[in-house]
């Protein structure tokens, strides 16, 4: 199946996620007007996010997506882990 | 630290992002002072987002059909249409290591710049966290910072006029049809320089670069051979391929 979502994060800027998925995530592209530096890093986070369950919590999903961001020192711009993980979520539910 | 300032430059999109890439790569490697240009683009163009999708933000057969360019940007943030007479576009190229660790606040320094480089032509702007300069809450200009390899690259654009009919046929802001209200409601967030003072483009370029250059010490300088030699390769090898284009 596939899945899309976008948003304005609040004070941030446009994020959106388009998903390719069976019960878990096969396929992930995290789009929109945001700054992430250093910039080639987002592919880092794209894959870590590959094989989760499409079922698991939004709190889980930001967690997992938190010690990405963390272990590598990406600094996020306009976006939050917890707002990729919300997104991941609506993208999975329509 | 002496920078070297390039003046009023146009070349078309391709040309205009790999001078940045070519002259961030040149720093790095120690053989260029740190860079400020001010430069337009002919033909006019749309830059997208580093982390954009071009096919989602832009409607290609437009461009093709109005001979509009297309390029993606090695920064992030959104796309931006460029028009030839509409806009003045600056960048600031130098070792990372001049400016402070966090973004939003070099962000700031940088824009500083531009809101005195506008104050010599009576507009009173300010600096907009994340990346905008407004003028009475209207965005007059966008920013976008990257930093690799230890040199920083932060490029603006100034609006001078705008062409809102050409903006909206050719970036996909809505799928909606182009309206009056959507129009009306462009001019209500966004400005231009002709709304608040009656210059020139040759004029608002000195101001800018009056901005850029004040307290520091500088020269008006131009790309050596092997920095246009180097942005003649990227311009072809990535910034005009289709590879890089619609990565996303």
């Amino acid at each position: 199946m596939k899945g899309f979502a976008k948003q304005k994060v609040p004070g941030g800027k446009l994020l959106a996620v388009k998903l390719d998925y069976s019960d878990v995530i096969e396929k992930i592209e995290i789009l929109g007007d945001f700054f992430l530096h250093p910039e080639d890093l987002l592919q880092k986070i794209e894959k870590s996010l590959v094989g989760i369950h499409v079922d698991e919590s939004e709190q889980a999903i930001a967690e997992k997506l938190k010690r990405v961001v963390e272990t590598n020192s990406i600094e996020l711009i306009g976006i939050t882990p917890e707002a990729i993980a919300q997104t991941i979520k609506m993208a999975v539910k329509k | 630290m002496k920078w070297r300032v390039v003046e009023l430059e146009t070349h078309d999109a391709f040309l205009n992002m790999a001078l940045d890439q070519a002259v961030s790569e040149s720093i790095l490697a120690g053989d260029s002072p740190p860079t400020i240009r001010v430069y337009k683009w002919k033909p006019s163009a749309v830059s997208i987002g580093y982390f954009q999708s071009m096919n989602d933000e832009v409607n290609i057969q437009k461009c093709e059909e109005l001979g509009v360019d297309y390029v993606r940007r090695r920064t992030g943030g959104g796309a931006v249409y460029h028009d030839s007479e509409g806009e003045i576009t600056y960048s600031v190229i130098a070792p990372e290591s001049n400016f402070p660790r966090d973004i939003i606040e070099s962000y700031e320094i940088i824009c500083s710049w531009i809101v005195d480089g506008l104050s010599r032509i009576n507009i009173h702007a300010s600096f907009a966290p994340i990346n905008d300069i407004v003028v009475s809450g209207k965005k007059i200009s966008g920013n976008a910072q990257t930093r690799r390899g230890g040199t920083l690259l932060q490029h603006g654009t100034i609006l001078y006029d705008l062409d809102v009919k050409t903006m909206f046929t050719v970036l996909k802001l809505s799928s909606e049809k182009i309206s009056d209200k959507m129009i009306r409601s462009v001019e209500e967030r966004v400005t231009r320089v002709l709304n608040y003072a009656n210059v020139s483009q040759e004029k608002l370029c000195e101001a800018l670069l009056q901005g850029f250059t004040s307290g520091k010490e500088y020269e008006i300088g131009e790309w050596s051979d092997e920095e246009m030699n180097r942005a003649r390769e990227l311009a072809e090898t990535v910034y005009r391929t289709r590879e890089w284009n619609f990565r996303r």
